[in-house]
C-alpha cells in the first residue's frame, strides 16, 4: 500500500508530469515563466487551487452526486468549484501580496482553465481512487507542475542574457527548450 | 432533473455566499483616481494603446506604468481634464501624478 502510494507520487511528480509529458497548463508554463518569482508565486497558487479543488470535488462526486445519482453533472459542478477557488485565490493575493498579483496579471484568473486542474478532479473519479490515493496524485500532480515550471523560468532567465540566433529570440527558443526538458524527464522513465 | 436543478442551485448559492464572505474579509480598498480616470475615457477599449481596455490604460497611468498619453481617440477636452486631476489629486501614497501629454 505505501510502496503504491510512493511510486503514485514519483509518477505524478516526474514520469507522468502534467506539462511535459501530458501537454496540460501549457498556457501558464509559457507565460508566467519569464521570472523566477513569478513562476515561483504562479506555482503555490495553482498548488493551492489544485489541492483544494481536488479535494471537494471529490467529496461533492462520492457525496452528493452518486447518492443523488447525478454523475453526468461532474464537468459542470466541478467547473464552478474550481472558477469560485480561483476566484478565492485572487482576493487573497489582492489583499495580502499586490505585488505578486501585478505580476502575475492575466494569467491569475487564467488558472480557472488551466486544464492541470480539471483534469485531476476528472482522473481522481475516472481512475476510481480511494481518499489515499486521492490524496496523493492530487498533491502530486500540482507539485510536478510547480517543479518544472520553476526549472523553466530558471532556464528562462539565463536565456535572456545568452546569445540566441536572431530568429529563435523570445517564445521560439523557449519552445525548443521546453521540448528537451521534456526529452530529459523521459530519460527519468526507467527509475521506477 | 429536478435534483440536478436543485442540487445547483443549492451549491451554486453555497459558493457565492462564500465568495461574499471572502470578498468582505479580504477587502482592498481600491484606488478612487482609477475609476475617475476610466469613466472620463472614451470606453471604447479599441486596445490601440496597448493595455486590455480602457480600465487598463487607466490602471497603468495611475499605477506609474506609463507616464504617456497612449489613447488615440480620446477628445482634447475630456485628456486635457484627466491630466489636470491626475496632477491635482493625490493618491493613497500623497503622490500626484504627472502625464505626458
Amino acid at each position: 500500500m505505501i510502496g503504491e502510494l510512493i511510486t503514485l507520487l514519483i509518477t505524478s511528480v516526474l514520469l507522468n508530469n502534467a506539462v511535459l509529458n501530458q501537454f496540460l497548463g501549457l498556457c501558464p508554463f509559457m507565460g508566467v515563466s519569464r521570472k523566477k518569482s513569478s513562476a515561483l508565486g504562479m506555482g503555490v497558487a495553482v498548488v493551492f487551487v489544485i489541492v483544494a479543488a481536488g479535494i471537494v470535488t471529490y467529496g461533492l462526486y462520492h457525496l452528493v452526486l452518486v447518492p443523488l445519482n447525478l454523475e453526468f453533472m461532474d464537468l459542470v459542478t466541478f467547473i464552478l468549484v474550481i472558477a469560485s477557488l480561483v476566484q478565492l485565490t485572487e482576493m487573497f493575493l489582492k489583499k495580502s501580496s499586490p505585488a505578486l498579483y501585478k505580476s502575475l496579471g492575466v494569467y491569475l484568473p487564467l488558472i480557472t482553465t488551466n486544464c492541470v486542474v480539471l483534469n485531476v478532479c476528472l482522473v481522481n473519479i475516472s481512475n476510481g481512487y480511494d481518499i489515499a490515493h486521492m490524496l496523493v496524485y492530487t498533491i502530486g500532480t500540482p507539485l510536478g507542475f510547480a517543479l518544472v515550471l520553476y526549472i523553466f523560468s530558471c532556464i528562462r532567465e539565463r536565456l535572456e542574457v545568452a546569445d540566441v540566433p536572431q530568429c529563435f529570440k523570445g517564445n521560439p527558443i523557449a519552445l525548443i527548450v521546453a521540448g528537451l526538458m521534456a526529452m530529459a524527464f523521459s530519460g527519468l522513465a526507467g527509475i521506477i | 432533473m429536478l435534483s440536478a436543478i436543485v442540487m445547483m442551485i443549492v451549491l451554486g448559492s453555497l459558493l457565492g455566499a462564500g465568495l461574499g464572505i471572502a470578498a468582505k474579509v479580504f477587502h482592498v480598498e481600491p484606488d478612487t483616481r482609477v475609476d475617475y480616470v476610466t469613466s472620463h475615457l472614451p470606453g471604447y477599449n479599441c486596445g490601440g494603446c496597448g493595455y486590455p481596455g480602457c480600465s487598463g490604460f487607466a490602471d497603468a497611468l495611475v499605477s506609474g506604468d506609463t507616464s504617456s498619453w497612449q489613447c488615440k481617440p480620446c477628445k482634447p477636452d475630456a485628456k486635457a481634464e484627466i491630466i489636470e486631476y491626475l496632477a491635482t489629486t493625490p493618491g493613497p501614497d500623497g503622490q500626484t501624478i504627472k502625464v505626458k501629454g
